[in-house]
């Protein structure tokens, strides 16, 4: 079916069971559906905008009320929702980074935080991983003392990853928030995986600013990320514009310099509204999610050969695994190569593998229901066994 | 006036049933792939296709009753 000629529907989360490790946390609620369905025009949320003209200070529909109880739900004082979550890393960046600082990054940070670096200027510098995958607070601080050694000074920032997206491992955001206070160095924590699927509360981590995505864990469409701080910060990333028009005399308000004026606007700003609640309510789950991944992995190694490269037993629903002794082994000799993977996936109604791929590759379980990982976990052993790969009775 | 009444009905309707065919949507997730419904989604299905017929006939009421008496 198609929306015009060559735009055809997306359903492939009504068709498949979607295993893509970056897709999960943002599927959407029914109710985040019905906002798209409601406020997709332009400017759908700017009927009732009154002084002082600030998308984050509507009040019908309730904006303003939603980052009030937004930023007591991430546990920060100051909250702004921002097209993504690039857009919350740069607009932190662009606000404490002079050209020539150094920034410390986790060697699992994501490309988008090099970016913002990059776009101010500055260095960025990345903390190595321990032997298990993980950034600790000892390799932090001694990451600090290396670049206050080589160039003088201490870092400007230091941004830490909550859970990466690489092997979904957990970094020690509340170690490493420590180190930075008795630096005194600013610390943003990138919850892009796990604020909106887990409990994340930013001053019980220590943080001074912390950043989720809309589209990666809050039920939300993209672009959409939250931007949020502790009020010590947020008079600085927050400042509103003092330009004057030198010929109109112009002067624009109280609209936020980093924002751009006004942030996340239309049925995306909607969207996070209406998945709010359920947001609030599935983080209390999170439990669950990782007693599902525990148990699809417990029989996904009962394939022989197979192997998990992210940490165990599983902190997340974000998941890396090995089946280059397993899978790619078939691969090697068929005809469509590690393509035949995907090709009995698919037949099975299970989608979300990167395509082609049977060495090492990533997965995500988040938000299926028990009846679709034992699905899930059946056809794995499944394809192995059709394939004459040992299925063992234990893992 | 009147006429204006009548399509706001007609509009309220339309998005009456596509939220509850949004909800028919959401069963669509939860129970791929392979769609074997419990008493309960059962329950849910029966009640959306319900609620988007009613609509549709209101719909058909309000926008076409003239012609279609």
């Amino acid at each position: 079916m198609y929306i015009l000629k060559d735009i055809e529907i997306r359903a492939r989360e009504e068709l498949f069971i979607n295993i893509h490790p970056i897709q999960a946390g943002g599927r959407l609620t029914p109710e985040a559906m019905k906002a798209l369905i409601a406020y997709g025009d332009g400017y759908s949320v700017c009927d009732w905008c009154r002084e002082p003209f600030r998308l984050d200070k509507i009040k019908r529909p309730p904006i303003e009320e939603f980052h009030a109880e937004l930023a007591k739900f991430v546990g920060m004082d100051e909250v702004r929702v921002v097209p993504g979550a690039r857009r919350g890393f740069q607009a932190v960046v662009s606000s404490l980074v002079k050209p020539g600082d150094s920034v410390i990054l986790s060697s699992l940070a994501h490309y988008t935080e090099f970016l913002a670096v990059e776009d101010a200027g500055a260095v960025a510098r990345e903390v190595p991983l321990n032997r298990n995958n993980v950034i600790t607070a000892e390799a932090t601080a001694e990451k600090i003392e290396k670049v206050k050694k080589e160039t003088g000074k201490l870092p400007a920032l230091i941004m830490i990853d909550h859970f990466d997206y690489m092997l979904g491992n957990e970094h020690d955001v509340r170690g490493i928030a420590k180190v930075a206070r008795d630096y005194g160095i600013p610390l943003l924590c990138n919850s892009a995986y796990s604020l909106g699927v887990m409990p994340v509360n930013g001053k019980e981590m220590g943080v001074d600013f912390l950043v989720g995505s809309g589209h990666k864990s809050f039920a939300s469409p993209a672009p959409s990320g939250i931007l949020a701080c502790t009020k010590e910060w947020a008079d600085k990333v927050f400042r509103t514009t003092q330009m004057v028009g030198d010929v109109t005399g112009r002067k624009f308000g109280i609209k936020e310099v980093e924002m751009l004026g006004c942030t996340l606007m239309g049925a995306n700003i909607i969207a996070m509204m209406a998945s709010f609640p359920a947001v609030k309510e599935r983080v209390k789950r999170w439990d669950e999610e990782l007693k599902k991944i525990n148990y699809f992995l417990e029989e996904f190694l009962k394939i022989k050969g197979n192997k998990v490269l992210s940490e165990m037993p599983r902190k997340h629903t974000l998941t890396k695994v090995d089946t280059t002794q397993s899978f790619d082994l078939i691969a090697r000799k068929h005809k469509r190569k590690g393509f035949f993977l995907s090709d009995e996936l698919k037949e099975r109604r299970i989608v979300g593998e990167f395509p082609g791929a049977t060495k090492r590759w990533r997965l995500n379980t988040y938000g299926l229901t028990w009846k679709q990982i034992k699905y899930l976990s059946e056809a794995f052993q499944d394809i192995a066994r059709k394939y004459g790969i040992e299925v063992t009775e234990k893992s | 006036m009147k006429e204006s009444r009548r399509g706001e009905k007609a509009v309220e309707e339309t998005f009456r049933a596509l939220f509850a065919l949004t909800d028919l949507r959401q069963i669509f997730r939860d129970t791929k792939p392979t769609y074997e419904l419990d008493e309960e989604q059962r329950g849910k299905v029966k009640k959306i296709l319900e609620t988007v017929k009613e609509s549709l006939k209101i719909i058909e009421k309000e926008l076409l009753g003239d012609v279609h008496p």
